[in-house]
This record gives C-alpha cells, sequence and structure tokens, in this order.
C-alpha cells in the first residue's frame, strides 16, 4: 500500500513521522506534494526519506491512500486538478477543517462515479503518536476502507469513527486542543519562573502534570472533578489555587474557546460552500505555482469564476 | 454517663427553635424518655410545645441543670456565660455540657465550668428544625469517645451527625449553617429565571423549591458525587449544558467558594471576640 500527501505542511509531516515511527508504512512508499519547496517541513520530508515531488498529479498516481493536507480554501482547486488521475483503488481522505464530504464528492464525480471519500479530523500530536482522531464515512468507501484508515491513525494515537456532523465539534476540542494546553503551559511555566524555577526546568515540570494527569484520567473510570477532589487536602495550597481559577472563570474560558473554534469551523466551511472565498484569502502565488505544473491550464484546474479575481494579476501560463 | 439510656435525664437551656429541634430528634430516636426531659426558659411563650412531646418545664436554670446530666445550653450567644455562671455550682463531673451556641468556643465553654467537666459544642442547621440537619460536634478535652457515640446515636433522627475537631465548626458554619440561606439565594434566582422566562412567580418558586429538594435527595442518595450526577445530566449540545455554561461564564463556583470563606472568616473572628 502506498500513501501519497497531497500538501507537505505542518499535518503532513506531522503524520508522516508518526507513521513511520510507528512503522505502520516505510517512509519510501510515502509521496508528498507541494507547489512551494521552499517551506521547511518540505526539508523535513525529505530527510524522513518521503519522495516529494511538485506535482500533486504524480502523487495522486503513486498513491492508494491521498491524504489531502492542504488548508481549506485550497481543496477544490486541488480536487479539479488531480481529479482526472483518480482511479478505482484510490481513498482519498481529506484533513481539511470545515471541508464536507458531499462537496468533495460532488467536485470528483465530474471524473468518477464512485469517488471513495472519507474525511478526517486529527490534531498534530500525532507526531509523538499521541493524536487525536475522528473520521467519517463517505457515501463510497465501505467498512474495509474505514478499517484501513482507522489502523493507519490508530498508530499514532487514538482513531474512532464519528458522524460527520460532530466533526466541527471535535476541531473545536481536540484539533484546536494542543493550542489551548500550550498556552495553560507557557503560563504554568511563568507561574513557576516568578516563585523562582528556571525556565526550562518550570516548562518540564509543567508539561510533565499535564501529560500525567492526561493520563491518569484516560486510565481512570473516575471523572475528572473526583480526581480533581483526590489533589485537593482540605485548606491546602491546591484548593486555594483552584479558587482562583474559579475565580478568573476558568472553566468558562476553556468552553467558550472550544465553541468559538467549532463555530469558526462551521463558518469557514459555509464560505466554502459558496465558493465566495475573498481574494486575500486565497494566496495568489500558490494559485501561480499551482497553474505552473505540467498538464495543468486554467481551464482544467475551473477556476474560471475565481481566476477573474486575478486576470489581471495572473502573468504565467 | 453511665446509665441506660431509658434513663437518662437530659435538660435543654432555652427553649428556641434549635432546642425544639434537637429534643424532637432525641425523643423520636425512642431511647430517651419524656418525662426525664425538662426545660427551661424566662417565660411561657415557647414552653407549650416541649410540654406537648411530654417534657417537663421550668423557668429555672439551676432546676434543669440540677435534674439533668445530658445538659444541652441553646440560649443565644451572649447569654451563655451568664446562663453558665448560674448552673456551674450545680455542674459536676457527673453532666456532659452541650453548647449549640455560635461563636462560644471549647475554651469560653470550659473556662466558665468546673474542671474536668465534659464539654461538646455542637453545630446544628436550620432545617434541623424540619429533622434534615447537618450537625456537626466537636468534643473538649473532658468528654470521650463515648460522648461523641452517645451523642451520634441520639442525635440521628436530627439530620446528618458527624463529629470533628473544633477547627472544623467554623467552615461548618460558613458552608452548612449559612449556606442554607446560600441555597436559598440560588431559589430566588432560578424562580426569577423562570418568571423571566413566563412562568406566574409563585409556581415558579414551588418549582425551584422541588427541583432543589430533588436534586438534593439525589445527591445524598444516589452514592454518586455532584459531579458525575452533573455530566449524567447533560446531553451532548441539550439545554443543561447551554445553562451550565451561563453559569460558569458568571462565575458562581468561585463566588459560592467566596461565600463559605467569608462566612467561616466571620465566624473565625466572632469566636475571637
Amino acid at each position: 500500500m502506498s500513501v501519497g500527501f497531497i500538501g507537505a505542511g505542518q499535518l503532513a509531516q506531522a503524520l508522516v513521522k508518526g507513521f513511520t515511527a510507528a512503522g505502520v508504512i516505510a517512509a519510501q512508499r510515502i509521496t508528498a506534494s507541494a507547489p512551494d519547496t521552499d517551506l521547511p517541513t518540505v526539508a523535513g520530508l525529505r530527510k524522513l526519506g518521503v519522495n516529494f515531488t511538485t506535482s500533486n498529479k504524480e502523487a495522486a498516481h503513486k498513491s492508494d491512500v491521498l491524504f489531502l493536507a492542504v488548508k481549506p480554501h485550497i481543496i477544490p482547486f486541488v480536487l479539479d486538478e488531480i481529479g482526472p488521475d483518480i482511479e478505482d483503488r484510490h481513498l482519498i481522505v481529506s484533513c481539511a477543517a470545515g471541508v464536507t464530504i458531499s462537496s468533495i464528492e460532488k467536485k470528483l464525480q465530474q471524473y468518477r462515479t464512485s469517488p471513495k471519500v472519507m474525511r478526517c479530523m486529527t490534531n498534530t500530536p500525532v507526531v509523538v503518536r499521541e493524536g487525536a482522531t475522528v473520521y467519517a464515512t463517505g457515501t463510497h468507501a465501505d467498512v474495509e476502507d474505514g478499517k484501513l484508515l482507522e489502523q493507519l491513525m490508530a498508530s499514532v494515537g487514538f482513531c474512532t469513527e464519528v458522524e460527520e456532523d460532530l466533526i466541527d465539534a471535535v476541531t473545536g476540542l481536540s484539533g484546536s486542543g494542543p493550542a489551548y494546553a500550550f498556552t495553560a503551559l507557557d503560563a504554568l511555566a511563568d507561574g513557576g519562573v516568578k516563585m523562582g524555577l528556571p525556565r526550562r526546568l518550570a516548562v518540564r515540570l509543567g508539561a510533565q502534570a499535564l501529560l500525567g494527569a492526561a493520563k491518569m484520567l484516560l486510565d481512570s473510570e473516575q471523572h475528572p472533578g473526583q480526581l480533581k477532589d483526590n489533589v485537593c487536602s482540605p485548606g491546602g495550597a491546591t484548593i486555594h489555587a483552584l479558587h482562583f481559577l474559579e475565580s478568573g472563570g476558568f472553566r468558562s474560558l476553556l468552553i467558550n474557546a472550544v465553541e468559538a473554534s467549532c463555530i469558526r469551523t462551521r463558518e469557514l466551511q459555509s464560505l466554502a460552500d459558496q465558493e465566495k472565498i475573498s481574494a486575500a484569502a486565497i494566496k495568489k502565488t500558490t494559485l501561480d505555482k499551482v497553474l505552473q505544473q505540467p498538464g495543468v491550464s486554467e481551464a482544467s484546474v475551473g477556476t474560471r469564476s475565481r481566476v477573474s479575481l486575478f486576470r489581471n494579476g495572473v502573468k504565467k501560463q | 454517663m453511665e446509665c441506660e439510656l431509658s434513663q437518662l435525664k437530659v435538660g435543654f437551656v432555652g427553649a428556641g427553635n434549635m432546642a425544639y429541634a434537637v429534643a424532637e430528634g432525641l425523643l423520636k430516636s425512642g431511647d430517651i424518655s419524656a418525662d426525664n426531659v425538662t426545660v427551661s426558659a424566662p417565660s411561657d411563650r415557647n414552653l407549650p410545645r416541649f410540654q406537648a412531646l411530654g417534657a417537663r418545664v421550668s423557668h429555672s436554670n439551676t432546676e434543669v441543670a440540677c435534674a439533668s446530666r445530658l445538659l444541652f445550653i441553646a440560649v443565644k450567644p451572649h447569654l451563655v456565660p451568664t446562663v453558665l455562671g448560674q448552673i456551674s455550682p450545680h455542674v459536676t463531673r457527673q453532666h456532659v455540657v452541650v453548647s449549640v451556641a455560635a461563636g462560644v468556643t471549647l475554651a469560653t465553654l470550659e473556662e466558665l465550668l468546673p474542671d474536668g467537666v465534659g464539654v461538646v459544642r455542637l453545630m446544628p442547621n436550620l432545617p434541623c428544625v424540619l429533622q434534615e440537619g447537618a450537625l456537626l460536634l466537636a468534643r473538649g478535652s473532658g468528654a470521650g469517645p463515648g460522648v461523641e457515640s452517645l451523642l451520634k446515636r441520639l442525635l440521628a433522627p436530627c439530620g446528618l451527625v458527624e463529629a470533628g475537631p473544633e477547627g472544623w465548626i467554623d467552615a461548618h458554619t460558613g458552608m452548612s449553617g449559612s449556606g442554607v440561606a446560600f441555597v436559598y439565594l440560588f431559589a430566588e434566582a432560578l424562580a426569577d429565571g423562570g418568571v423571566k422566562m413566563g412562568i406566574p412567580a409563585a409556581l415558579a418558586q414551588r418549582i425551584a423549591a422541588q427541583t432543589l429538594l430533588g436534586a438534593g435527595l439525589m445527591l445524598r442518595d444516589c452514592g454518586k458525587p455532584a459531579s458525575v450526577l452533573r455530566a449524567e445530566v447533560c446531553t451532548p449540545g441539550g439545554t443543561t449544558i447551554h445553562g451550565l455554561h451561563a453559569l460558569e461564564k458568571g462565575g458562581v463556583r468561585a463566588a459560592v467558594m467566596s461565600a463559605v470563606e467569608a462566612a467561616t472568616e466571620r465566624a473565625r473572628e466572632l469566636g475571637r471576640k
């Protein structure tokens, strides 16, 4: 089995690092493509032994499972580009936040009657094999395809199937979650430093505390509230500290964050569905480079209505 | 304190609501005989209901002290020194003196009574009057473990009876003594919310009361901690989690913790005076 990545950014690199560390697939059986070879992640992928190309079509040809690891607003372009190259064997797995299975199937059905599409939402800790991944199965993908994807993603963390309508909530929680944790850890370290710890030690201890707590929770049948109670001795240091957290609205801030991320994901999705992408949203250079690919013309990329935004700016054909 | 419970003579100095609540609970336990109970108060106002229980009544604190071995001091805190001054000559090591006066420390009580007398502080709360109280007792040095088990047994009908070091009594006041008022505040707010959303006030208040009661019973009797019960009520994306989010945004948890802290600090302050 070969795996391809359209897009060679953070997500592709994280998944490749995870898969290869897990030994679930060899680096040589992985191909990644991106128009911009200057990305630092490209160098990283090359170092891992992955086949790199600037041609998305080549990545499609060389893979069975094809991950779409580009930004959501790029997905339509990519689909139009590789559409003609999709075969029956291909399993298309989109990792793009807010992009629905039906929108992908609709695009690909211009080229193929039953494209096998799945949608997944993962997160960056796949790089250390502690990812949190959910996936939803498209109309023409079957149980075997789900099992295959699950096998791959389970090698880099937790993976489970969900109904597609829950994916935005997952994005808000575990998709964005690591960022919440990094922010918390930064602040915890600051707290440690304020109270006299050297920075490196503070960071190390903070990270270990969160890691340990998360592990305890995952291993326990108990509710997090109960685990909290176990740490708080009456009148002790911890309960004093928790009172401060509560006074600051700690819990509601976290609920707000998950909600905001989920809502924004839905907003982006609805913008994409309307195919009203603002000029600012599309990086012109990206489009230029897509148009530079051999065998790709303006017409084949199908960007007629969108290219009109750039008619004056598009120089290369 | 070695005697058959049916022979045990119990006295109450003070005949207010708290005294009545304790007396009622004591008699409910069935161990104590009503005619072994004596109650004193300066006026007749509160005495009839004690008589209705079968207890004997008096206007003399001294008489009650002499007629009992387990003696409850249930007068207002500022009257405690006067009362103890009166009865102290008649209190012996055969007595156990239980004070329910808020803010009057074991040290103060022991100072006002003869050496070696067993002294206990009992902090009840208002729902004792319905036999659903939360009571915490703290023993002085003269009162042994036997006194603790005796009181726990006799007071069991009053509600939850627990024992602890004196240091916990102020926190118990904050949590449960004053805590009852915090719950009333929450009930008012719940009802106001109902009124805002269209329910008439009287009905909203009855619903609020029953909601608290039902939730409280589940909390006490279901064997699950509050956090788990809360999680069980929250359907994904449902009404409850939306409401809870609003509560969290309001910092309710912190406010409640602060309320308990403020009430406890005040109890400590009062105890120092």
